[in-house]
């Protein structure tokens, strides 16, 4: 356990100020404390002197003696108030500062890991380990710590006070305590793995939930609600069983506890009981010493609390420590004196990436289902084998290839998404892997096929690279990526909010967006991952139209299905099963008599057939374009 | 909390006998000190052991059983709580199902996470420590105080002095307690919210380096968190302190009231009179303090903690304030309380005069009339955003229409059942969406109907096979939260054997095979037209070459119905379709 929260300690060590005038705020609170029972006893044991008539007080005095006592008793009262007060606010607030100083930890790792950890890791999955695994371990730095501090304190400041009443009496009164710590710890050990086990099942809640939202479209198109629900309850009764569990031992410790306190006075009241009868111990000594058990007896049982919110605690942090210690694939910064990322000329040679069986992944604990670790179709996949190519700095690249050849795989090898050992892409002759991340991504315009929109306006969407980037120049952006024409349809154009709150674009107005951006960004090497596969075919040539220029002296990596609109490029490198089929130019291509031929007579087939009429009617009207012009915009 | 009861009461079995458990352990924990105090002034003052040990024996047992009892209390009290809520989270789960596309048009879905984990927890929090806890507190505390006045009732009423500064505190900080969490919650809110974005975005996060930005404005919102939750933490630390304080001040008043009686009586006993007033001398005994002194610990123990609970409480009634507000939003679409029940018959589709628009100010569809016969094949060309996808959202009911109607077989489709209407009219949508699971799981996706065989036979029917049989594990390949290591195309292929593994009156392909390449196109617009074979079927394709086949072509541009007819009908008109068609098939410029 210490060794797993030893990584709390830098950020704790911030407060230690705090800490320290809050810990020495719960030691005299305490120690104020303390002094009542003393001075009420003291006060309770002359009266009874008095009453004996075996006082050195005369009955006169008496009065006076009762009176300072109640005094001084409110006096501590009344000043551990305040102190009180303060060590609450000074261990507390430090736990929300704590827990705030974690979350930024945790955020500022996130914002480094690669890609591929998302894709391993649900976003459910980080969200609920963020929100509430961090809870209980802020309950570490806050509740759990004043209580433990309290509690030892209680035990360090009563006890020898006990001991200067009565040696004998106060050994007999602890002596239970080791066995019945040695049951606590077993008991909470046991905590610690069910605590852990239910907080991963939240985890799973969360990603069931945040699964569900975001495909709430589709499941109510395809009737999916009870299938979906159905698969939303199996998680929460295993996090119902978990929780009861928890439940379980939890109160088996408290119980624990509880009867270790209850045994230490039932000895003290028999043996101390037995003294007093026969004189041996006076009645206010007894009297302080029952007291001091009472008094013991309610940390006591919080230390049955302390225990089982450490072990959960623990556990929380194991789960956090699993996104702080993630690795950082990607190299960060430079260690080696390159020149930089010039014209971005690309070379890949033995490109291969084989996906390692899931088991073999890193991963978060359980964002992984345990049926799909280890079964028969938990084996490694080669995805890209042995792929070579060269694109001259300036030129394009082409990439064709059926469905799962491996045309994404490239492009995210080349965008820096997905980690490759070294020695098989270069850039500029570098090889990427030992450039710095950053600049080869400001160097790097990427496309998805799936547009991502933050919850932003157009404007602030498309300037995401590029904050200091004018207006003019977002709409010069959208103009290119042929989405200005739709800005009239947007309520307040440019500044429309869209994403998850905003207006709802279409797939293709997501990808025109996507493709703004990385207009804007201007880069060196521009990867355009099937980026128009929902925009019309009209849009998508204008688009393609207005790249070419754009493309000229940058590095341009293509990939389509359509292969009318990339027969253009230098280039042209036909993948299947992660082989390079053949490759190069349009011409030299066709005449080769492979794929890429076949699939070209196929598409420019079903193309011409159809065209011909057309072809002849649109002679017939040239002019007739131009009398529907007016129609078109309505 | 009337409504959490509804979640609660199926469960109350556990409840009352958890209630009953607190009793019985509080009745034992209450008679420790009487028993102490007998044994005190009985047998040690006396110098009477002989049955001392039967004392002792009694409050060993007493020890025992109320530890037994509060373990088995807390027990049974989780017990009812945890049934209840996962009832709770499986109503607000479903409710959030049943709610409209519209709702999550405007509700991000990282708030939405948190109200069915991190507020149903505080819920829970409340459960460990709350209702039944307070309650049991509050027998205590009633207990306590009558065994104080029977022991002795002046100097009990002494004793109180204090509790009415406390509830007055109480109340005042209650307040500002509250406002505080509410604060506190809102920003929790906007810290999931963002969180989930930024998470879910992260790669263009980094792609763009806005990494630095995103931070600060991160790190904004947990500051303004943990702001909020450090003025939460001095309003709870003050009233802890407050209430300890009290307890020492108390003591202090018991000593100079007890005490100043004593001596009182002591003074008469000196003078010579009787003792008529109480004390130590006189009603009070030794023993009677010790057990006051205990009872009032007893008194006081349960007070500080209340005040702990009570933050704990408030927590947890913001976070149900939360969730019930959840379940009181009403945004579903209305279903018809008698919904028409007939046969899947062939799918005869019209649209009267549908006029809709996501919001008011921007009409998407300005009346558009058209009809489908049975069997047809009818096909929507226009540009992005003419409004070809809206109408597939209408005809399903994701969304209301505005005005106009909507009509399947001469029946409006208000007055289907929701479910009855979606299982009619399949669609194959653009966006795919794949559940964790392997990928015959996500073909049949639980239907009881579709056994492994016939889900098979719907995607073999797409010739999935050819694709699947790559992959080592086939059919039982595994599929990762939302189809992650998928490429675009074999996510497609999967959605679409789906839905036809359902079988549907109406079939609809909105950009179904956008992602899957020609090759592989052409396979599948073989299998799409045996599919597609006496059914209604309604397709979305801006690629013209997929849908020569149709029996008619329906011409959509911004928002209107501008031309309908046959491929040549169309080219021959020399409207859009036409200018459509060339600009697609004129040489690539």
């Amino acid at each position: 356990m210490r060794e797993t929260l030893r990584p709390l300690l830098p950020l704790l060590r911030r407060y230690r100020r705090a800490y320290i005038l809050g810990t020495v705020c719960i030691i005299l609170s305490l120690w104020l404390k303390l002094q009542i029972p003393r001075y009420f006893w003291g006060a309770l044991n002359d009266l009874r002197d008095l009453e004996l008539g075996q006082s050195e007080f005369a009955l006169e005095d008496a009065g006076g003696l009762i009176r300072t006592a109640a005094f001084w008793i409110l006096a501590s009262a009344l000043l551990s108030g305040p102190i009180r007060t303060a060590s609450r606010i000074l261990v507390l607030g430090n736990s929300r500062k704590l827990s705030r100083d974690l979350l930024e930890v945790i955020f500022a790792r996130l914002l480094k890991l690669a890609p591929s950890f998302y894709e391993r890791n649900p976003t459910g999955q980080l969200m609920s380990r963020c929100i509430n695994d961090r809870e209980y371990v802020r309950g570490l730095g806050g509740a759990v710590y004043m209580y433990m501090a309290e509690t030892f304190l209680m035990y360090a400041l009563t006890v020898p006070l006990m001991f200067t009443i009565d040696v004998q009496l106060t050994l007999i009164a602890i002596a239970p305590y080791p066995l019945f710590l040695y049951l606590a710890r077993r008991i909470a050990l046991k905590i610690q793995v069910t605590a852990g086990a239910a907080q991963a099942s939240l985890g799973d809640i969360s990603e069931k939930v945040d699964e569900s939202l975001s495909g709430q479209l589709i499941i109510k198109t395809l009737t999916l609600e009870e299938f979906d629900l159905g698969r939303f309850r199996e998680r929460c009764a295993e996090f119902k069983r978990l929780n009861l569990r928890t439940t379980r031992l939890r109160a088996l410790l408290i119980g624990t506890m509880m009867g270790l306190g209850g045994l230490s006075t039932i000895l003290v009241l028999g043996i101390g009981g037995e003294r007093v009868a026969t004189g041996a111990m006076s009645l206010g000594d007894f009297g302080v010493m029952l007291t001091y058990l009472t008094m013991l007896a309610v940390p006591t049982r919080t230390l049955g609390f302390v225990i089982s919110s450490l072990r959960r605690g623990t556990a929380a942090f194991e789960r956090l420590r699993e996104i702080i210690d993630s690795k950082v694939s990607l190299k960060q910064e430079s260690d080696s004196l390159g020149d930089g990322i010039g014209a971005a000329a690309l070379r890949v040679s033995g490109l291969t990436v084989i996906y390692a069986p899931l088991s073999e992944q890193p991963h978060l604990t359980g964002s992984i289902p345990l049926e799909h670790i280890g079964g028969d179709s938990d084996v490694s996949r080669t995805v890209l084998d042995n792929v070579n190519f060269e694109v001259p700095a300036g030129t394009t690249l082409a990439i064709v290839g059926h469905t799962g050849s491996g045309k994404t795989t490239i492009a995210r090898v080349l965008a820096r998404m997905l980690e490759v050992d070294p020695g098989m892409v270069f850039i500029d002759g570098q090889d990427i892997t030992s450039l710095p991340i950053d600049e080869l991504r400001s160097a790097t315009g990427y496309v998805p096929q799936d547009a991502f929109l933050f919850g932003e306006t157009l404007h602030d969407n498309v300037a995401l690279g590029s904050p200091d980037a004018g207006r003019s120049d977002v709409f010069e952006a959208l103009t290119g990526a042929q989405l200005a024409v739709d800005l009239d349809q947007l309520p307040s154009g440019m500044d429309t909010m869209i994403g998850e709150r905003g207006v709802n674009l279409s797939g293709g107005q997501r990808q025109r967006t996507a493709l703004a951006r990385v207009l804007l960004l201007s880069p060196k090497l521009l990867i355009l991952d099937d980026t128009l596969s929902a925009v019309d075919t009209h849009t998508s040539d204008a688009i393609l139209e207005h790249l070419r220029p754009f493309a000229k002296d940058r590095t341009t990596i293509l990939i389509a299905h359509r292969l009318s609109s990339i027969c253009h490029a230098d280039n042209i490198v036909v993948l299947e099963e992660g082989r390079v089929l053949e490759s190069g130019t349009h011409a030299e291509l066709l005449a080769s008599q492979g794929w890429y031929a076949s699939t070209w007579s196929w598409q420019e087939q079903s193309r011409v057939e159809s065209d011909v009429a057309a072809q002849l009617e649109a002679e017939l009207n040239a002019d007739f374009e131009a009398s529907q012009k007016p129609k078109e915009d309505m | 909390m009337k409504r959490l009861w509804q979640f609660v009461s199926p469960y109350q079995r556990w409840l009352w006998i958890s209630l009953g458990l607190l009793v019985l352990t509080s009745a034992l924990g209450l008679v420790q000190p009487m028993l102490i105090r007998f044994a005190i002034d009985d047998y040690l003052m006396k110098g009477e052991m002989a049955g001392f040990g039967w004392i002792l024996g009694g409050v060993a047992i007493a020890v025992l059983g109320e530890l037994a009892g509060r373990a088995l209390q807390a027990y049974t009290l989780d017990l009812a709580g945890q049934n209840a809520l996962l009832d709770l989270r499986l109503e607000v789960f479903s409710h959030l199902q049943r709610l409209s596309a519209r709702f999550y048009d405007r509700n991000p879905i990282g708030k939405l996470i948190g109200r069915v984990t991190t507020d149903i927890e505080s819920l829970g929090e409340m459960f460990a420590s709350g209702v039944v806890t307070i309650l049991g507190d509050l027998l205590n505390l009633i207990a306590i105080l009558s065994i104080l006045f029977w022991l002795d009732w002046q100097l009990t009423l002494v004793a109180l002095c204090s509790v009415p500064v406390l509830l007055v505190t109480t109340m005042w900080t209650r307040v500002r307690v509250r406002r505080a969490y509410e604060k506190m919650i809102s920003k929790r809110s906007q810290l999931n919210a963002y969180l989930h974005e930024q998470a879910s975005g992260m790669s263009l996060v980094q792609g763009f380096r806005r990494e630095r930005r995103t931070k600060r404005k991160f790190d904004e919102i947990n500051e303004s968190l943990c702001e909020s939750q450090l003025e939460s933490v001095n309003w709870e630390s003050i009233l802890s302190a407050l209430t300890e304080m009290l307890s020492s001040v108390t003591m202090a008043l018991i000593l100079w009231y007890g005490g100043g009686q004593a001596l009182e009586a002591l003074s008469l006993r000196a003078s010579g009179l009787p003792s008529t007033t109480g004390g130590v001398a006189a009603g009070m005994t030794l023993g009677t303090l010790v057990a006051f002194l205990q009872y009032m610990e007893r008194f006081f123990g349960p007070l500080t903690e209340l005040s702990m609970k009570y933050t704990v409480m408030q927590n947890a009634m913001t976070a149900s304030d939360r969730v019930f507000r959840l379940l009181d939003n009403d945004d579903k679409m209305p279903e018809s309380p008698t919904p028409f029940q007939g046969p899947k018959t062939a799918g005869h589709i019209r649209f009267n005069n549908v006029v809709f628009g996501y919001d008011e100010a921007n009409p998407v569809l300005k009346g558009v009339t058209f009809e489908v016969r049975p069997g047809e094949k009818v096909a929507f060309v226009g540009a992005t955003g003419a409004g070809k996808t809206t109408i597939l959202k209408l005809l399903t009911r994701l969304y209301e229409v505005s005005s106009g109607s909507i009509e399947i077989d001469g029946i409006n489709v208000k007055d289907y059942g929701l479910k009855d209407l979606r299982s009619r009219v399949g669609i194959v949508q653009q966006d795919v969406f794949l559940f964790a699971g392997n990928i015959i799981d996500n073909i049949h996706l639980g239907h009881p109907e579709i056994d492994d065989a016939a889900a098979r036979a719907a995607a073999d029917e797409l010739h999935l096979d050819v694709v699947v049989s790559r992959f080592p594990g086939g059919y039982h390949e595994p599929v990762r939260e939302r189809g992650k290591g998928l490429s675009s195309g074999e996510r497609q292929l999967i959605s679409f054997a789906r839905v036809l593994a359902l079988k549907p009156a109406v079939l609809a392909l909105d950009e179904a095979t956008s992602s899957v390449d020609s090759r592989m196109e052409d396979l599948l617009q073989q299998a799409v037209g045996r599919v597609m074979k006496d059914r209604t079927s309604l397709i979305i394709a801006h690629r013209l070459s997929t849908i020569r086949d149709v029996d008619r072509i329906l011409v959509m541009h911004k928002g209107e119905l501008v031309e309908q007819g046959s491929h040549s009908d169309l080219l021959a008109k020399k409207g859009f379709y036409w200018k459509l068609y060339r600009l697609q098939y004129s040489p690539a410029n």
